[in-house]
C-alpha cells in the first residue's frame, strides 16, 4: 500500500520490537494525516513525557489532549486537521468500563473490592493489552476522529494484544470459572458430567499449590468482564474484527541492525498467521550516504589517497592547523559512515527480499543526528514516510 | 574497597533490564561470559520462547533443525544458558509442590485449566520469580550452590516491573497458604542487595535515558538494590582540534577535484558533523545520568563489527571488565 493510501484508514497500528522508534513515527504518521485535513488521535502506551512536550500538550493522560492550533501550524498543517494524543491508562480504562456496565451497584463494588483488580494498573502482565485494545474499540465507535493512530507495546510482547480478546473469551466460554467459583454449586448437578474428567482433582491440586483465595481473586477478577459486559463476546469479536478489516493498517517499524531485522520478520510471520495484512514497512534511523551514489566499498589505498589529498588541501587553506592529522580523522569517520550506510543498506535488501511488499511500501528514515521530539522534526520525518525528497 | 567486577560477581541474581533496543540481552550475555571466564559459574536466563542467547554465547549445535532447549545448556567453561518457559515451570512446579506427577500432569492437561491459564494474568510472572528462586537455592551434593551466578536477561522496562512487581501484589492479596510462604520466600529474595542487583542498560538517548531515570526510581520504590548504569553502544568522539575551521577550508573544496568518494567534501563534512553532534549529545546525556542517576555509567562504546556472536560478546566482555575492575565504591542500593 503506498503511503498516501495508508492515511485512508481509520485505524493505524505501528508495531515492532522496542526501541526502534515507534511512538515517533506513530507521532509522525499522525502529524502527515492531520496535514492532510483529518482529526487524527495518536494513542501511546509508553509514558512518552518528551513527546508530550514536543507535541505541546502538557502531560498526557487519559483524556486526548489536542494539540494547540499554532504548533499545528508552525508544523504545517494549514488547513482544517486536527491532532491529538492520549496516554493509555489501564486502571481509568478499567474502571470506566466498570463504572459504564456494572449491572447493580454491588456488583461493582464487589469488583472494584478485589484484590486483583486494585492492583491491576499496569502490574499485572497482559492487563495493558486488553485495555488497549478496549480503548481502541471505543474510540472507534464513537467515530470522533478521522483516523486513530495506536502505538502498541514494544517487546516480545508486543503482539500479544491481537490475542487478548480471542484469550479472554475463550476463558469465559469455558467452564472452569463457574467450578473455581462456586464449585460447591457445581457439584452433584448434572452439567458437572460436561467437564473433562478430573476436573475436581484439579481443583483440589491446585487449592494446595495455591490456596483456593488467590485462584478465586483471580478468577472474579476474570469473571468481572461477563458480568459487566455481557455481551464481552462479541465485543472482543469486533475488535478482532476491526483488526482484519480494510480500514485498518499495520505499519512495521523497524530498524537496520541484523537483529532487529529479525524481529522485523518474526513480526510479519505472526501478523500472517493472525491474518493480518501489513500495510507497509517504515525503516528507521538508518545510516545514509552523503555522498552521490551508494557508500564506497572500503578499500584503504582509496583512503589513503583522500587522506593525501584533503591533507595537501587543507594546508594550503589553513596553515597554521595541524592537516594530516586532521585529513586522517576526516577520512576515518567517512569510512566509518560508509561502512555503517553498507550495513544498513544490506539489511534493507534483506527485509525488501522477506516482505512481500512493493517498493513503495517500504519506506527509509534516516537516522537524525540529534534526537527527533521536537514538532519539526516530527514534520521532518512525516515528510520522508510520505515521499518528499531530502538530502541528509 | 573492592571494585565493581568484585561485588557485582559475589551476588547470587544480576537482572538486567532497560528500554527495548538498548542491548540488554548482549550486556547481559556479555556479564555471563566475564563472570565465566573469572572462574564463577554462571547460568544466563532468556525469558519467552526466543534462544538466542545460546548462538550469541557460541554454543554448539548438533543441529540446525534443532528444537530449542529448556534446560541448561552448557556454551563453555563454566557458563550455561537456560531458557525460562512459563508453561513448563509451572508443570515442574506443580509436580514439586504436589509430589504427584499425575496430578501434576492432570492440572496442566486440563483444557479449563488452560483456558485459564491462557487468560489469567500475572502467573507468568510470578512462576518466572519462583523459578529463578528455585535455581537460585539449589544445592549440589556437597552443599555448594548448583549456581552460584545467573544473570537475567530480563525484559524491557515496561513488563520488567511487571515481573519485579508482582511479589507485591500477590503479597497483598493472599495472606495466607503455600502461595503466600512462596511469595515471601521470592520477595525476600528480589529485595536483599547483597543478593540480587538490577542493572539497567540504556543508549545515551533522550527517551532511553528519561526511562532509565523512571526505571530506577520505580525500582528502588520496589525495594531493590539497584547496579550501576550501563550506558551502551557509545560512539567515539571525533577528537578534531579546530573542528569549525577545518570543516570550513573542507567546505569550500570542490568535490568534482576529489580522488576519492571517502574524500568528496560533501560526504567528509556531513560525516564529522554528524559524529561531532552525535558526541556532543551523548557527553549531555551521560552528564545528566551522572547527575540524576546518582552512579557513574559504565560506558560499554558501539562496536563496529555488532553483537551478534561470541566474538561480539567476548569484545564488550573485555571493554566491561576494563569499566568494572577500574571502578570501586560500594553499589548504591
Amino acid at each position: 500500500m503506498k503511503p498516501e493510501r495508508w492515511l485512508d484508514c481509520r485505524v493505524l497500528v505501528t508495531v515492532g520490537t522496542g526501541g526502534v522508534g515507534k511512538t515517533t513515527v506513530a507521532a509522525a504518521l499522525g502529524l502527515a494525516a492531520a496535514r492532510a485535513g483529518k482529526a487524527v488521535l495518536v494513542m501511546t502506551i509508553d509514558p512518552a513525557r518528551r513527546l508530550a512536550d514536543a507535541l505541546g500538550t502538557g502531560p498526557l493522560g487519559h483524556e486526548p489532549r489536542e494539540v494547540p492550533r499554532e504548533r499545528l501550524r508552525a508544523a504545517g498543517v494549514t488547513g482544517a486537521g486536527t491532532l491529538a494524543a492520549l496516554m493509555l491508562d489501564t486502571k481509568r480504562t478499567f474502571d470506566e468500563l466498570v463504572l459504564r456496565f456494572a449491572p447493580d451497584p454491588s456488583a461493582r463494588e464487589r469488583i472494584f473490592a478485589n484484590p486483583i483488580y486494585r492492583n491491576l494498573t499496569d502490574a499485572l502482565g497482559g492487563s495493558r493489552e486488553y485495555s488497549a485494545m478496549e480503548k481502541l474499540r471505543q474510540l472507534h465507535v464513537e467515530g470522533k476522529y478521522d483516523l486513530i493512530v495506536l502505538d502498541t507495546p514494544p517487546a516480545s510482547h508486543a503482539l500479544d494484544f491481537l490475542d487478548a480478546p480471542r484469550r479472554l473469551e475463550s476463558f469465559l466460554e469455558s467452564q472452569f470459572l463457574t467450578v473455581l467459583l462456586h464449585p460447591a454449586a457445581v457439584v452433584g448437578r448434572a452439567s458437572l458430567r460436561l467437564f473433562r474428567a478430573g476436573s475436581e482433582l484439579v481443583l483440589r491440586g491446585l487449592e494446595r499449590v495455591t490456596g483456593l483465595e488467590f485462584l478465586t481473586a483471580i478468577s472474579e477478577f476474570l469473571l468481572a468482564f461477563e458480568e459487566m459486559l455481557g455481551g464481552f463476546s462479541e465485543r472482543a469479536r469486533e475488535v478482532s474484527r476491526l483488526l482484519r478489516d480494510p480500514v485498518c493498517g499495520f505499519v512495521l517499524v523497524a530498524g537496520p541492525d541484523l537483529q532487529q531485522a529479525k524481529s522485523a520478520e518474526s513480526f510479519w510471520q505472526r501478523l500472517q498467521t493472525e491474518g493480518i495484512q501489513l500495510a507497509g514497512l517504515v525503516l528507521n534511523r538508518v545510516h545514509t550516504w552523503p555522498g552521490a551514489g551508494a557508500a564506497p566499498v572500503d578499500d584503504p589505498r582509496e583512503a589513503e589517497r583522500a587522506v593525501e589529498w584533503l591533507a595537501r588541501a587543507l594546508a594550503e587553506r589553513a596553515p597554521d592547523l595541524d592537516a594530516l592529522g586532521s585529513a586522517r580523522l576526516l577520512v576515518a569517520a567517512t569510512r566509518a559512515q560508509a561502512a555503517l550506510a553498507r550495513r544498513d543498506a544490506a539489511v534493507r535488501e534483506r527485509l525488501e527480499k522477506a516482505l512481500p511488499l512493493p517498493p513503495e511500501a517500504v519506506r527509509v528514515v534516516p537516522l537524525f543526528s540529534e534526537d527527533v521530539h521536537e514538532l519539526e522534526a516530527l514534520a521532518r520525518m512525516a515528510g520522508l514516510i510520505f515521499g518528499e525528497r531530502e538530502g541528509v | 574497597m573492592t571494585d565493581l567486577m568484585t561485588q557485582l560477581l559475589a551476588r547470587r541474581l544480576l537482572l538486567v533490564t532497560g528500554k527495548g533496543g538498548t542491548g540488554k540481552t548482549s550486556v547481559a550475555a556479555a556479564l555471563g561470559r566475564l563472570a565465566a571466564d573469572a572462574g564463577v559459574k554462571t547460568l544466563v536466563v532468556e525469558l519467552g520462547h526466543a534462544a538466542v542467547l545460546p548462538d550469541l554465547l557460541g554454543a554448539e549445535r548438533a543441529r540446525e533443525s534443532d528444537e530449542p532447549r529448556s534446560d541448561p545448556q552448557r556454551v563453555g567453561a563454566n557458563l550455561f544458558t537456560l531458557r525460562l518457559v512459563p508453561e513448563e515451570a509451572l508443570s515442574e512446579y506443580l509436580a514439586l509442590q504436589l509430589r504427584v506427577r499425575a496430578l501434576a500432569r492432570g492440572i496442566v492437561g486440563n483444557a479449563g485449566f488452560r483456558r485459564f491459564l491462557a487468560a489469567a494474568p500475572g502467573w507468568r510472572e510470578l512462576i518466572t520469580l519462583g523459578k529463578l528462586w528455585h535455581l537460585v537455592t539449589r544445592e549440589d551434593a556437597r552443599g555448594r550452590a548448583l549456581w552460584p551466578l545467573i544473570v537475567i536477561d530480563a525484559p524491557a522496562t515496561g513488563h520488567g516491573l511487571s515481573l519485579l512487581s508482582t511479589p507485591t501484589v500477590i503479597l497483598d492479596t493472599v495472606r495466607i497458604g503455600p502461595l503466600r510462604r512462596n511469595t515471601d520466600l521470592v520477595q525476600a529474595l528480589l529485595t536483599d542487595a547483597a543478593r540480587t542487583l538490577v542493572l539497567t542498560v540504556t543508549l545515551l538517548e533522550e527517551l532511553p535515558v528519561n526511562e532509565t531515570l523512571e526505571l530506577r526510581a520505580r525500582v528502588r520504590e520496589l525495594g531493590l538494590g539497584l547496579g550501576p548504569v550501563i550506558a551502551n553502544g557509545v560512539e567515539p568522539p571525533l577528537a578534531l582540534p579546530d573542528a569549525e575551521r577545518v570543516l570550513a577550508a573542507v567546505a569550500s573544496l570542490d568535490s568534482a577535484d576529489a580522488p576519492s568518494p571517502l574524500a568528496d567534501p560533501i560526504s567528509v563534512c556531513a560525516s564529522a558533523r554528524h559524529r561531532l553532534v552525535r558526541a556532543r549529545m551523548q557527553a549531555g546525556f551521560l552528564a545528566r545520568l551522572e547527575r540524576e542517576a546518582e552512579s557513574v555509567p559504565l560506558v560499554l562504546p558501539w562496536l563496529e563489527q555488532g553483537v551478534d556472536g561470541p566474538d561480539g560478546v567476548a569484545a564488550l566482555a573485555a571493554r566491561l571488565q576494563t569499566e568494572l575492575t577500574q571502578r570501586s565504591g560500594e553499589v548504591r542500593s
